[in-house]
């Protein structure tokens, strides 16, 4: 492929190893970027795709030693021995976690920060913060806390405050994964933005949807590119993309299974080749959403009339909430942040006392248990694995909470056992749990809630940060732990986890239960979820417009053959 | 939880130059040792507390009026029995209570408090950013500063990953609320260990981000909110310089508002 413009960025035999490890992060990577692309990374946890970012502006070599070769060159300089912050002047770097990049104490001086490293006379500074916060779209929030704004508007900041630098060359490593589907959009069609204003934009993102918009996808794998072309080149590959640890687009797979013409990458597109080519007719699917009827059954867990008021905002979070779980069930919350999905989930274990109402675990309140009493009742394992980690060995963090409970010997060896085995972790009882990957570290997390043997499980965002291998092999995880008559509850933005895995779904609004009911006829209700700025994934899109029952592309395959 | 004490408002006092704020707090704890009769301490008092509703401070000290009121509380029932005065009011064994270390332990508990609403005046009108170019400008070196400064934005953020993490132990079924002093100490590492890890990573992820922002502490820089000595700030400086001079006077060479002449 020859770019219309001059080549940004170029790799020629980039090979670099961290100093601790003995595997090379990178391994003999080429490649060129023109100016003015939009570059979608992917791959698997490991592939090497925030090294890659980190090599472009001068992080690798000059903040993480280790071993190098070959070259990187950017706008015609060689990025080894450059400064980190003299190759900020053409490079700028968006991370993940951006909690961790914002600092200032409002959002002006957030984007002063580099320009005035830069030495550069206020005035300008004052011009340039004017015309990107605009950009951003965060003009009416120039005085605002950095911390009191949604996950959106934080990452656009993060982005912004790195724009008024003004470089050519825009790197974001994974900024939409810890963000709702409101804030991811708002990122992704800022990215576009810039692109069309003539910056190069190099993203890593596991979503297949965000890749579609991009002028070019390079797949990763075990610190090699293995590919790089156009979406449409790329992106129909599904045994490649497998390979590399990335999700495969559900309309990609239906029109492969089903040996159908065309390889469409969105669900316009699908719609329109079915159309065309009359692939199949179009059925018609009436649901009823709405409470599902009150059963007779004894509810594990029931909430009256329960409300929250966080006491330093004086602000309800909750209001009113009546629900029911029954043992069994595998239900997922979904909604944006700040929806109350997790003060809710908080109150299913007792971390949080309800202000009003009660809450009740197998008939009695939380307010009656003690901590140890829950963690037998209802386990909670929270989003980030690294919040608990605190042991030597992954047994010792396994059989904490049952020495805490005060199981004998033989009890806890047992117990433990079968935790590891439900995450499948056997083989790892001597290991290190902080050397381990995020995946592992992840399991290891769960296995350590199991061991109390609660009969409800409740995860929040159980796959964030995994990529969609571990996604997978964690959602099946869960499946089979439900299988053996546990309550799954699991708190996710992701609406494809939702869809295949979860029987029942809840949607959360301004701390009240917008939806709840079995998973096919909340998202059959498309108008409402938009009202919670959710929509249902691809496939179950492509399937409301066709009419099916299915959630999964097998379920579609199974229906439309018969 | 709210760890942020800066309130965003646009009065007078905001308005006026860090290096104004730094040097006046430092005067206001100099005039709240001067005396330590009650009356003259609650003039004082009076004095600052006029000051934090000029600069719409008031929440901030309703926010911690419980503390505010237990240091009085504590001071006037504790001093009383560690310092002796001449008139005695009250005696059993060596414990005795006389009229002026009763005084003197109400005086001991406003000085307490105000000096809490002085420093509450000051983090509530000034930003960290602020604080650290009052620094700057006052001589401290901008590595110093810089460190100082992001040492004072990362105190909320570790909070919040405490609570976070007290919260993942608890679910697992750690009890924080009973047992002995040793067994508490045990059921620390938990809670200390993720904390530990979690400041090391964040840490490393904020040096990376501040590098790739073009950050570097040896190079010149500007700085956004300049601060400005305008007349107004000469004339602050002035007036409390004068009414510290006063409060000495009146103390050291008219040996005025002491209830203890012999302390502090």
């Amino acid at each position: 492929m020859v770019p219309s413009t001059p080549t940004a960025i170029s790799f020629e035999n980039l090979t670099f190893t961290y100093r601790q490890n003995k595997h090379p992060a990178l391994n003999n990577i080429q490649g060129e970027i023109g100016g003015g692309n939009f570059v979608v990374v992917m791959g698997h946890e490991g592939a090497g795709k925030s090294t890659l970012c980190y090599s472009i502006n001068g992080l690798i070599p000059g903040f993480f030693p280790g071993q190098y070769q070959g070259r990187v060159v950017v706008k015609g300089q060689e990025v080894a021995g450059k400064k980190v912050a003299e190759m900020s002047r053409h490079v700028g770097l968006v991370l993940q976690d951006f909690e961790a990049q914002l600092f200032s104490s409002n959002v002006e001086l957030e984007m002063a920060f580099g320009l005035e490293n830069h030495h550069l006379p206020r005035l300008e500074i004052e011009r340039r913060i004017q015309r990107y916060l605009s950009l951003v779209g965060l003009e009416e929030l120039r005085r605002r806390e950095p911390a009191s704004l949604s996950g959106g508007e934080k990452q656009r900041l993060a982005i912004g405050s790195v724009l008024t630098i003004e470089p050519d060359i825009l790197l974001m490593d994974e900024p939409t994964t810890d963000l709702d589907p409101q804030g991811r959009e708002e990122v992704v069609s800022l990215a576009r933005k810039l692109k069309e204003e003539g910056h190069t934009i190099l993203l890593v993102e596991h979503e297949p949807e965000t890749a579609v918009r991009a002028d070019q996808v390079w797949l990763m794998r075990d610190g090699h590119i293995v590919a790089q072309g156009s979406p449409a080149v790329i992106l129909p590959d599904i045994p490649m993309l497998e390979s590399c640890g990335v999700k495969p687009p559900a309309t990609i797979e239906l029109f492969s299974a089903m040996g159908w013409p065309g390889k469409p990458l969105t669900v316009e597109r699908a719609v329109s080749l079915i159309g065309q080519h009359n692939l199949t007719g179009r059925r018609t699917l009436n649901f009823e959403v709405g409470f599902p009827p009150r059963s007779r059954e004894k509810s594990i867990l029931k909430a009256e009339g329960l409300e929250y008021v966080y006491p330093a905002y004086a602000v309800k979070a909750l209001g009113g909430i009546d629900l029911q779980i029954q043992e069994g069930e595998f239900i997922a919350i979904l909604g944006q942040n700040g929806s109350g999905k997790s003060t809710l989930a908080k109150h299913f274990n007792g971390l949080l006392k309800p202000t009003a109402g009660r809450m009740l675990v197998q008939g009695r309140p939380t307010t009656a248990y003690s901590h140890r009493e829950m963690a037998e009742e209802v386990g909670y394992v929270f989003q980030n694995p690294d919040h608990q980690i605190f042991a030597r060995t992954v047994i010792e963090e396994v059989e904490f909470s049952l020495k805490v409970l005060g199981k004998d010997s033989p009890t806890i060896q047992k117990r433990v056992a079968e935790a590891l085995e439900a995450v499948g972790l056997q083989g790892y009882e001597k290991k290190v749990p902080f050397s381990l990957t995020r995946g592992e570290r992840q399991r290891v997390a769960v296995a350590s809630v199991l061991a109390a043997q609660p009969q409800v499980v409740i995860l929040d965002e159980p796959t964030t940060g995994l990529d969609y291998r571990h996604q997978r092999s964690m959602m099946e995880m869960l499946e089979r732990l439900h299988e053996k008559g546990h309550t799954i509850i699991i708190i996710t933005h992701s609406m494809w986890v939702a869809a295949e895995y979860a029987k029942r779904i809840i949607i959360m609004k301004d701390g009240a239960i917008l939806l709840d009911g079995p998973t096919r006829n909340v998202f059959f209700a498309e108008k409402k979820l938009a009202e919670a700025s959710l929509h249902p994934p691809p496939l179950v899109r492509l399937s409301n417009i066709l009419g099916t029952q299915a959630l999964t592309v097998a379920q579609m395959v199974l229906e439309l053959r018969t | 939880m709210i760890l942020f004490l800066y309130l965003d408002k646009d009065t007078w006092i905001h308005r006026l130059d860090p290096r104004t704020k730094i040097l006046t707090a430092g005067i206001l704890f100099s005039i709240c040792l001067c005396f330590n009769h009650p009356l003259y301490l609650a003039v004082i008092s009076a004095g600052i507390m006029a000051i934090a509703i000029w600069a719409r401070a008031l929440s901030n000290i309703w926010k911690l009026r419980y503390i505010l009121i237990l240091l009085v509380i504590f001071s006037t029932l504790l001093w009383p029995f560690f310092v002796k005065g001449p008139t005695l009011l009250w005696s059993w064994r060596s414990l005795q209570i006389s009229q002026e270390s009763l005084l003197y332990g109400i005086g001991m508990g406003l000085r307490l408090a105000t000096f809490a609403v002085a420093g509450l005046i000051f983090l509530s009108t000034t930003r960290h950013e602020e604080f650290i170019n009052g620094l700057i400008r006052m001589g401290m070196p901008y590595p110093f500063a810089f460190a100082l400064s992001t040492a004072l934005r990362l105190v909320p953020t570790f909070v919040g990953a405490g609570a976070t993490i007290i919260q993942a132990q608890v679910s697992r079924g750690l009890d924080l609320e009973t047992g002995s002093i040793f067994s508490r100490v045990g059921k620390f590492i938990p809670q200390a260990v993720p904390l530990f890890i979690y400041a090391i990573r964040h840490t490393n992820y904020l040096a990376m981000a501040l590098e790739s922002r073009g950050f570097n502490p040896q190079s010149p820089r500007t700085f956004y909110y300049e601060p400005h000595l305008s007349r107004k700030d000469y004339g602050v400086l002035a007036f409390f310089v004068f009414l510290l001079s006063t409060m000495l006077y009146m103390r050291l060479g008219l040996s005025l508002g002491a209830v203890m002449p012999g302390r502090l």
